[in-house]
């Protein structure tokens, strides 16, 4: 079989890079079952992927901000405060509903994949 | 590339994956694939947005005014 | 049960076990659907058939795990996206994908979370400016979110992919701290939506 990797860093340490980008292993081996317990958990999941979202895009949108200037030093430590509770909440949240962060990772078929 | 061809393998494998499950032209919008006895499940958005509903109604997901974050 | 594999637009026959579907001008490339564990030998056996026949002729690789009943259920399954289906093909011929992974060292724990985020900034910049050097030396790029610096697939010329690692290569050097790793050629997975999804 033909040798896929092109280029690697100098170091040749590939670690960084064993593990999947995305749930693959999840994916590959998630199973529904119908019982009740597991169908809190699936609408869990769901709803912590919006949330999770929503997340992703504020702290986008923070990182913008920084960016383009015009944030106080002040203001800056407060959105870095903020974005730290929100993931504790969020581990929190899905340590509460035994959810790995790669659970979060919907695979919306054509529309590609949520997160 | 010389090196560790292990690691190598497994690192093309995560790219390989990685494409094989999020790549390709997609045929249909809602496939439940049994593959020897593993299930793949891809979700629509309309069940998605559905499934936000309920679980606000059961109280999984506070409703809008709820505490957050 | 079979298994569609990918789309193309030549529709001459392939080695077995590979057909081809004739769905009005485009065919479809289908094995008959494995009984076998999915482990990585038969993913890296399913590649190498697509790899092959890709030698050959310019093909969409199929979403793996699709599974239809039988050769009409093929052809139906792309039918009415012929057009967008041709117009990718003809957007992928004669080149490959390249994919890029760039990883930051982790951060330490110091620092206030202020101090985190103005890191995170920096850290977007970074993968900007890998980005757009990369772009310029393909003909397209798709560039996906994740936990890592960068991430993203290059659809490049395949007389233009050994300039594409050397430039990898540069990068590498040149940005020093970062981990940036290139593995390929490939099908083109990232390209194959005619939508861009």
């Amino acid at each position: 079989m033909k040798d896929k990797v092109l280029a690697g860093p100098l170091d040749g340490d590939l670690d960084p890079f064993a593990r999947p980008s995305r749930g693959h292993s999840n994916a590959l081996s998630r199973r529904i079952d119908a019982d009740p317990e597991s169908v809190e958990q699936g609408l869990a999941q769901l709803v912590l992927t919006i949330v999770e979202l929503l997340r992703q895009l504020m702290e986008r949108q923070a990182l913008r901000r920084i960016d383009g200037g015009g944030l106080t030093e002040e203001q800056i430590e407060r959105l870095g405060t903020t974005f730290m509770e929100l993931d504790r909440r969020m581990e929190e949240l899905r340590e509460h509903f035994g959810l790995e962060a790669e659970d979060l990772n919907l695979d919306l078929g054509p529309l590609g994949r949520l997160l | 590339m010389s090196g560790n061809a292990i690691a190598e393998r497994e690192v093309a494998l995560v790219d390989l994956v990685d494409r094989l499950l999020g790549g390709g032209v997609v045929i249909a919008g809602e496939i439940t694939l049994a593959v020897a006895d593993v299930d793949l499940v891809h979700v629509s958005l309309r069940a998605l947005v559905s499934s936000v509903a309920t679980a606000q109604r059961q109280g999984v997901l506070p409703a809008d005014g709820g505490d957050g974050p | 049960m079979i298994e569609l594999l990918a789309i193309t637009d030549d529709t001459a026959p392939a080695e077995p076990p590979l057909r081809v579907v004739r769905a009005g001008g485009l065919g479809v490339v289908v094995a008959p659907a494995s009984e076998d564990e999915v482990d990585a030998d038969a993913l890296w056996r399913r590649e190498a058939l697509l790899e092959r026949l890709m030698e050959q002729r310019a093909l969409l690789p199929v979403r793996f795990g699709t599974l239809v009943a039988d050769d009409a259920a093929a052809a139906e399954a792309v039918a009415g996206r012929s057009e967008a289906l041709a117009d990718a093909l003809r957007r992928v011929r004669g080149a490959v994908e390249l994919s890029v992974r760039a990883v930051a060292p982790g951060q330490p724990d110091e620092g206030s979370p202020g101090e985190h985020l103005q890191a995170r900034a920096a850290h977007e910049r970074t993968a900007a400016a890998l980005h757009e050097r990369l772009a310029a030396a393909a003909r397209e790029h798709a560039r996906h979110d994740g936990r890592e610096l960068l991430r993203a697939a290059y659809l490049v010329d395949r007389s233009e992919v050994d300039r594409f690692v050397s430039l990898v290569r540069d990068l590498q050097a040149e940005y020093g701290e970062l981990s940036i790793l290139c593995t390929g050629p490939w099908p083109p997975y990232s390209f194959a939506e005619p939508e861009g999804a």
